[in-house]
């Protein structure tokens, strides 16, 4: 059966892309959209293409699936020289997202997700089996399916958009600018989502964007390109931050790339603070002896698990015993696996110079102050820290 | 106003045998100015049989024919962009010509008959059902038309799964200005020989006004039951376009 071999070549899983010297000339125009294009983009990470507008970057992943002719050079999908496919076949192996999201608005949830499916010729069990995994996939509802693409919200559209891109299993993934029309929150909500199904599925996606901070958060590597589709740093996001190849990049990355790098940290990846402990009924003695030298100046209340309940004052060290209730409120608490630049909000906004960090128990593990998190961004030795785990970038 | 038989000799040879026989007898309604002739309609209601037989034929093979031509010209031209402002300009022609004098020009290529009439009706057509398809086409979100071509359908796939579809509500509507125009115009026939509800029109002369408010009145009823079907069609064809929005 001809769908069958088609089968197996569709779940062969993640492919690298690489870009052989790919260049697009419009007729007419004298300078080349995209100039000898070199790229390699390994199996199963995303690779964000970001650049100002007219940069080329569209230009350069929609030559992928050829829905712009590449001029000269080429494209491998594997092995494969996409030059040498049919392009209708093709793309029917390379799922693709686009920004206006362009559902069919005359099928049903179900129908647009079987698309390719369909054009494959798949069985009609085997179409609505997959159907209804990606629904369940995409966390949409069941009921939505018989529904048409108008009766749904932005963000459920472009769900439905990503599952019809991931329908047949594809190779690869084009994503143009995926969530550029959808409002702040649920974009938040959509990149996290695309996140945690890319951890599970592991495909290697392009992903095209004008926003860095977009860039930052969803690339496993970030092509920063200049207008002709000229790569000016290939990096990871944490090379890109601490090491701008030149003043483009830098500028591109913006001032607030070491706020930037915050984004990319958790706080278990820093030193924290000792905090000195106090039980309930300790000898307020011992517990000042201990706030000698420490770099927190009070002391944390913890109960017999050693689980934070509160920050001790002086009033509270005025009497014998450590008191039951502790003057200061315990304030902001954090998880070690919480982002750094979530944190440093969470101080922010408390008003609070310290943070209980705990682990997955509850258990203290230190404490964050904002002084750790200014020292870490002004050091220099910290920027070099993650820089030699890290490979350098290539051109 | 002009008595019976000043009117009969002014219409001719067509009234013969229509009012003549009628006004020999003593039939006093249709000497009379009346609007209606209740009695008379009743008595020769079957007189109307065969003329809107032949109007339902006239009608429906126009249609038929005007919109297979339109539609496959529509087609290409939306292909072939450079045909788009030609097409219009030629079917706006055959659009604008009186269909009187269309009839007159086929007379001596075609005869009389209904051939002609069916002829000059299509011509007629063509424009409106023409253009509505075009619009249609064109109307299609570019965004569809882009994901359509990037998961892999070829570009007939998107012709007749996306763009077709999506342009069925316009095409239809075109279809329907056409037909309810058709069964108007349809009327002429009588003057290419081509029959219809024209003809009872024309033998019965302008003052006999019963005549020409039934074979009126079964045009009007056409025009609509043929709207109503269409309309019938349309809904069916796009469920889509009546979904609660979000």
């Amino acid at each position: 059966m001809p769908s069958d071999e088609l089968t197996e070549k569709s779940t062969a899983g993640a492919s690298p892309v690489r870009y052989a010297g790919a260049t697009k000339r419009y007729p007419g125009s004298a300078k080349a959209a995209v100039e000898e294009l070199t790229l390699e983009v390994p199996a199963g990470e995303i690779c964000v293409l970001v650049g100002p507008s007219g940069c080329g970057k569209t230009t350069a992943m929609r030559m992928v699936n050829r829905t712009v002719e590449i001029t000269e050079g080429d494209i491998f999908i594997g092995e494969q020289s996409v030059r040498e496919r049919n392009p209708a076949q093709l793309r029917r192996e390379i799922g693709y997202v686009i920004q206006q999201i362009g559902l069919f608005p005359h099928r049903t949830i179900a129908e647009n997700i079987a698309a390719v499916p369909q054009l494959l010729g798949w069985n009609k069990e085997r179409v609505a089996a997959r159907s209804a995994e990606l629904l369940a996939l995409i966390g949409l509802d069941p009921d939505l399916a018989d529904r048409y693409p108008a009766q749904l919200s932005g963000g459920q559209q472009q769900r439905v958009g990503v599952a019809r891109a991931l329908a047949a299993d594809p190779l690869v993934m084009l994503m143009d600018e995926p969530f550029g029309a959808i409002d702040p929150i649920n974009r938040e909500r959509l990149q996290n989502e695309f996140l945690r199904l890319q951890a599970e599925i592991g495909k290697t996606v392009l992903f095209v964007t004008h926003d860095i901070d977009e860039a930052i958060k969803m690339g496993d590597r970030i092509a920063i390109m200049r207008e002709g589709g000229r790569v000016a740093q290939y990096a990871t996001p944490a090379e890109l931050l601490m090491d701008p190849a030149d003043e483009f990049v830098e500028d591109f990355v913006g001032a607030d790339r070491a706020l930037k790098r915050l984004a990319l940290m958790r706080v278990a990846d820093i030193d924290l603070w000792k905090a000195p402990l106090a039980e309930v009924g300790q000898a307020t003695a011992e517990v000042r002896a201990a706030l000698e030298g420490a770099e927190v100046p009070y002391p944390l209340l913890v109960d017999d698990e050693r689980r934070p309940l509160g920050w001790l004052s002086e009033r509270d060290l005025a009497g014998g015993q450590v008191p039951a209730r502790p003057d200061s409120p315990l304030g902001p608490l954090l998880d070690r696996d919480d982002i750094m630049r979530d944190a440093l909000a969470d101080l922010l906004q408390g008003e609070a110079q310290y943070a209980a960090v705990v682990d997955g128990e509850g258990r203290i593990e230190g404490v964050l102050s904002v002084e750790i998190i200014s020292e870490f961004l002004a050091s220099p030795e910290a920027k070099t820290e993650e820089h030699s785990a890290t490979e350098r970038p290539r051109e | 106003m002009s008595s019976p038989t000043l009117t009969l000799a002014a219409v001719g040879e067509v009234g013969k045998g229509f009012i003549h026989e009628r006004t020999s007898e003593t039939l006093p309604c249709q000497a009379t100015e009346k609007l209606f002739c209740f009695d008379w309609a009743k008595e020769n209601i079957d007189r109307y049989g065969t003329p809107t037989l032949q109007h339902l034929e006239l009608v429906s093979l126009a249609v038929l024919f005007g919109f297979t031509i339109a539609f496959t010209l529509a087609v290409l031209a939306h292909r072939r962009r450079w045909l788009q402002s030609p097409l219009l300009a030629a079917t706006g022609v055959l659009y604008t010509i009186p269909s009187v004098a269309f009839f007159f020009l086929l007379l001596p290529l075609t005869g009389r008959g209904v051939d002609t009439a069916v002829i000059a009706l299509t011509a007629f057509n063509l424009q409106v059902i023409y253009r509505n398809t075009i619009v249609g086409l064109s109307n299609v979100p570019s965004s569809v038309k882009e994901a359509a071509r990037g998961i892999g359908q070829t570009d007939r796939q998107i012709l007749w799964r996306v763009e077709l579809p999506l342009a069925t509500q316009e095409i239809i509507a075109g279809l329907r200005i056409a037909t309810v125009s058709t069964v108007a115009i349809a009327t002429l026939a009588v003057f290419a020989g081509g029959g219809g509800l024209g003809a009872p029109i024309l033998q019965g002369g302008i003052d006999f006004k019963t005549n020409i408010i039934i074979a009126g009145g079964i045009a009007i009823l056409m025009a609509l039951a043929f709207d109503l079907v269409l309309l019938t069609i349309q809904r069916l064809a796009t469920p889509w376009e009546r979904v609660a929005r979000a």
